[in-house]
């Protein structure tokens, strides 16, 4: 439980040292929202007045201040650009990426799982040695490029999509998900090579280990031990790593938005960056810093229910009266 | 074992997953591919400045809008002034008072009708007290405005105004609307549905518009963010037409189902020159600059050759005023810019930066062109690239630059639109240009009410702005249109606006 609470304030900690750094860098790049919605009407007279309106001339830390009860009390803003809830406006957006997210999370656990148990199994074939290589190509190829290559060939050679296509969940929802096989797919590659090579050379370590010698002695077959005992172990890594690709999938899809044009939450961060609408750009990185916190929150008590050697040692230490990290 | 299991319905479900999906997929391959009463038009950038339509300032909102509002008068695609929420007007013989009839029946899109309180609340709105420039600076020479009845508005100038009437293309808006910015209420042709942050705006045909209604019902709006996917999109068949587009797509959509229109942007693209700066501040440098460069180049090197030379701050689309021998006050001149440059005391050059805005390629590839070219009389450039909000704070209000490559356009089709910016005292002179003669001669011509002596007035300013070297005039940039084959009636306008309304489908 005491876990729980220290975990608790260290993530709101987190949070609003995030959205002061935010507010902290708005103020200090070049920009000014008020000139950005005059445009070509700004002139100093103008700016001055509209900076007046919208209460910008007042102190930093007032602002920031004034922020963090707003949102404390459930009211996100208004976009400068949009006029409209900030809410309303992200609140759309949040299942877009979420879903190509969490797609090619899927595709990266249902393809680098069973095919890294087998190639540990196979280790040293040719298949495995013809994996190898091409892992490596698709592991140092970006997934915007990957994105760019499947626009061109599925998109315009073969037709097996409408590049830019992009259908929202309300109006068609196998229609959304349709579009985003392709943007998810090509997130998730690169991770399923680093995963497929990170499973493989963990199953074969511990294979290594004394406890499968004993296992194979108790006359148990191969299949048997490299499913019972070995992926057990050998997942460990794996699973911190898939956490962190999570959350690096998050960034990914921001910018595999923008070239397979789906109006995601990226795209509303590009946009609202360059038209310093600050309010939305505070809500959306507070979202994903939150998503990150949570994610990693949601590895660690995996761990410990995969590994009771982590448990144990997290008590021991607290018995111990060290600090828990 | 159990676990065996989960994993394998796990990847039994993905496989559902992938299977449901691309079947949804097939569907609207289709559906992309056929027309009936609705197009997809794609769009450079969302309309996220403002939907007011009086104080939009994207240029690419501007364009849209104008399907949307109406004025009084309207401009038709040669660029005359006809009538639209008024029906008729009369003008005094002393050219102070103007007599508007409304055209009857004229109806919002939130069904109501347009009335004289209407009409007066929006040009007071626009006219504003308090700022320091209106929205319109034409309306700040309004005395007076009144309803004498139902159908009559009077507007009654301090001065005699020839160009007067560009200002009331202004949008009418209903007096009742309170939240303009998200109520979006106009006469137009086409009605405001709906819009997706980053994503689409919805139009739809007013069924109730006072004159003939829009051929094409339904247009989706479609934000296409990034430049380099639109001929993908094109090709695809997610959008159908997308008003600019570059040389180089055009030329890759040749011998596919789309069209490419060609015609001007209508603006004033150059390379603006800090006059308050040094070594701007001196003439000789800025004519020194203007020998050096060679226009015909930069659109060799930008648009393929497309393009139209310009010599001031006027383009040829203005036939009225545009004057073609200004293109030749400055024909390239090496030695002439070095004699220049040495009698300004800089025989060896100097160093200056240019602050490119970076969301727009041709002009950041004219820059570079520039580069080149001023390289050659010893003039070294560096070219600063610049988000266009960092453009709009530290360039255009905060006039701290050197110089910069810009096109400018006009909001109105008047002279009084591109020039007065450069009067000296105008708070959107930001080149800081400052020649009392100039003022005198925007003086006279917004002072005069005879037709041909302003024209000639406009052209002295015109005049003083090449003689001066106000700025390195290039050219009006060329602009490309794809559309695709099915879709007829595509209209160029002098100004910078798209209408919709005259798109058809061809069976």
């Amino acid at each position: 439980m005491r876990y729980f609470v220290k975990k608790f304030f260290s993530m709101a900690a987190t949070l609003i040292l995030v959205s002061f750094l935010v507010f902290a860098a708005f103020e200090v790049i070049p920009g000014d929202v008020a000139v950005s919605m005059l445009g070509t009407n700004a002139t100093e007279s103008s700016v001055a007045a509209l900076r007046e309106e919208l209460g910008l001339n007042r102190p930093f830390l007032t602002r920031f201040f004034e922020w963090i009860g707003s949102c404390l009390s459930g009211d996100f803003g208004e976009s400068y650009s949009y006029h409209m809830p900030v809410w309303e406006m992200i609140s759309e957006k949040i299942p877009i990426t979420m879903t190509m997210a969490l797609m090619s999370f899927l595709i990266t656990v249902a393809v680098s799982i069973p095919l890294g148990v087998y190639l540990a199994k196979h280790a040293g074939s040719k298949v495995d040695k013809g994996m190898y290589m091409t892992n490596q190509v698709v592991m140092a190829v970006p997934s915007f490029f990957m994105g760019i290559i499947f626009t061109y060939f599925f998109g315009l050679v073969l037709r097996w999509f409408v590049p830019g296509g992009f259908v929202s969940y309300d109006k068609s929802l196998t229609g959304f998900l349709g579009y985003l096989i392709f943007p998810s797919i090509a997130i998730a590659l690169p991770k399923i090579a680093m995963t497929v090579k990170l499973l493989r050379s963990s199953i074969l370590t511990e294979s290594k280990k004394d406890y499968v010698r004993t296992a194979y002695s108790r006359g148990n077959n191969t299949t048997e031990v490299l499913y019972r005992h070995v992926l057990k172990n050998a997942m460990i890594p794996v699973i911190t790593f898939l956490g962190m690709t999570f959350t690096d999938m998050v960034a990914g899809s921001i910018v595999v938005e923008q070239v397979f044009n789906i109006p995601g939450l990226g795209r509303i961060l590009l946009t609202s960056i360059s038209n310093r609408d600050y309010p939305v750009v505070e809500i959306i990185i507070l979202f994903i810093a939150l998503l990150i916190m949570v994610v990693n929150f949601a590895v660690d008590i995996l761990y410990r229910y995969l590994d009771p050697r982590i448990r144990e040692q997290q008590s021991g230490r607290k018995e111990s009266g060290k600090e828990e990290k | 074992m159990k676990k065996g299991k989960g994993l394998l319905s796990l990847i039994l479900v993905m496989l559902m997953t992938t299977t449901i999906a691309l079947g949804g997929c097939a569907g609207d391959k289709a559906g992309g591919t056929s027309f009936n009463d609705s197009i997809t038009i794609g769009i450079p950038q969302d309309l996220d400045d403002s939907l007011d339509p009086h104080v939009v300032s994207a240029a690419g909102t501007r364009e849209i809008l104008f399907n949307i509002y109406e004025g009084l008068l309207k401009y038709d695609s040669t660029g005359s002034l006809n009538c639209a929420i008024a029906e008729s007007y009369d003008i005094s013989d002393d050219n102070v008072t103007y007599t508007f009839t409304l055209r009857e029946g004229v109806k919002f899109h939130d069904g109501s009708t347009v009335t004289v309180e209407d009409v007066i609340y929006s040009i007071e709105r626009c006219a504003g007290t308090s700022e320091e420039e209106p929205l319109v600076p034409a309306f700040s020479n309004i005395a007076e405005i009144s309803a004498p009845d139902e159908r009559t508005v009077v507007i009654v100038l301090n001065a005699p105004d020839t160009e007067f009437l560009a200002a009331l293309t202004s949008a009418v808006i209903p007096a009742s609307n309170t939240d303009v910015e998200n109520n979006v209420i106009g006469t137009g042709p086409y009605r405001f549905v709906s819009r997706t942050p980053q994503e689409s705006v919805e139009l739809v045909a007013f069924e109730e518009y006072w004159g003939e209604r829009a051929h094409i019902t339904n247009i989706t709006l479609k934000v296409c963010s990034n430049a380099d996917a639109v001929v993908m999109e094109l090709l695809g068949g997610s959008i159908d037409m997308y008003c600019r587009i570059t040389s180089s797509q055009a030329a890759e959509l040749a011998g596919s189902q789309y069209q490419v229109l060609e015609g001007t942007m209508n603006l004033v693209q150059a390379m603006y020159l800090n006059n308050a700066v040094e070594p701007f501040d001196d003439v000789r440098v800025r004519q020194a600059l203007c020998y050096a460069i060679n226009p015909q180049e930069i659109m060799d090197f930008v648009s393929d050759g497309q393009g139209t030379e310009i010599g001031s701050s006027m383009f040829p689309a203005f036939s009225k005023y545009y004057m073609e021998e200004l293109n030749h006050v400055y024909d390239q001149d090496l030695d002439r810019a070095r004699e220049l440059l040495a009698e300004a005391g800089y025989p060896d050059g100097f160093t200056f930066t240019m602050t490119v805005p970076s969301n727009y390629q041709p002009h950041i590839d004219t820059a570079q062109v520039l580069v080149e070219q001023l390289e050659a009389i010893g003039v070294t450039a560096e070219i600063n690239l610049v988000e266009w909000d960092t453009w709009l704070s530290d360039v255009y209000v905060g006039r701290n630059f050197e110089s910069t490559v810009v096109g400018v356009d006009a909001s109105e089709l008047t002279a009084r639109a591109l020039l007065e910016r450069f009067t000296s005292d105008f708070g959107k002179n930001f080149i800081n240009f400052n020649s009392a003669a100039y003022d005198e001669a925007f003086a006279n011509a917004i002072s005069t009410t005879d037709d041909a002596l302003q024209t000639q007035y406009y052209q002295e300013c015109m005049t003083i702005l090449a003689e001066e070297a106000a700025n390195v005039y290039i050219q009006d940039l060329p602009t490309f249109v794809a559309i695709n084959e099915n879709i007829g009636g595509y209209e160029f306008y002098p100004l910078y606006v798209q209408n919709f309304a005259s798109l058809y489908i061809i069976e």
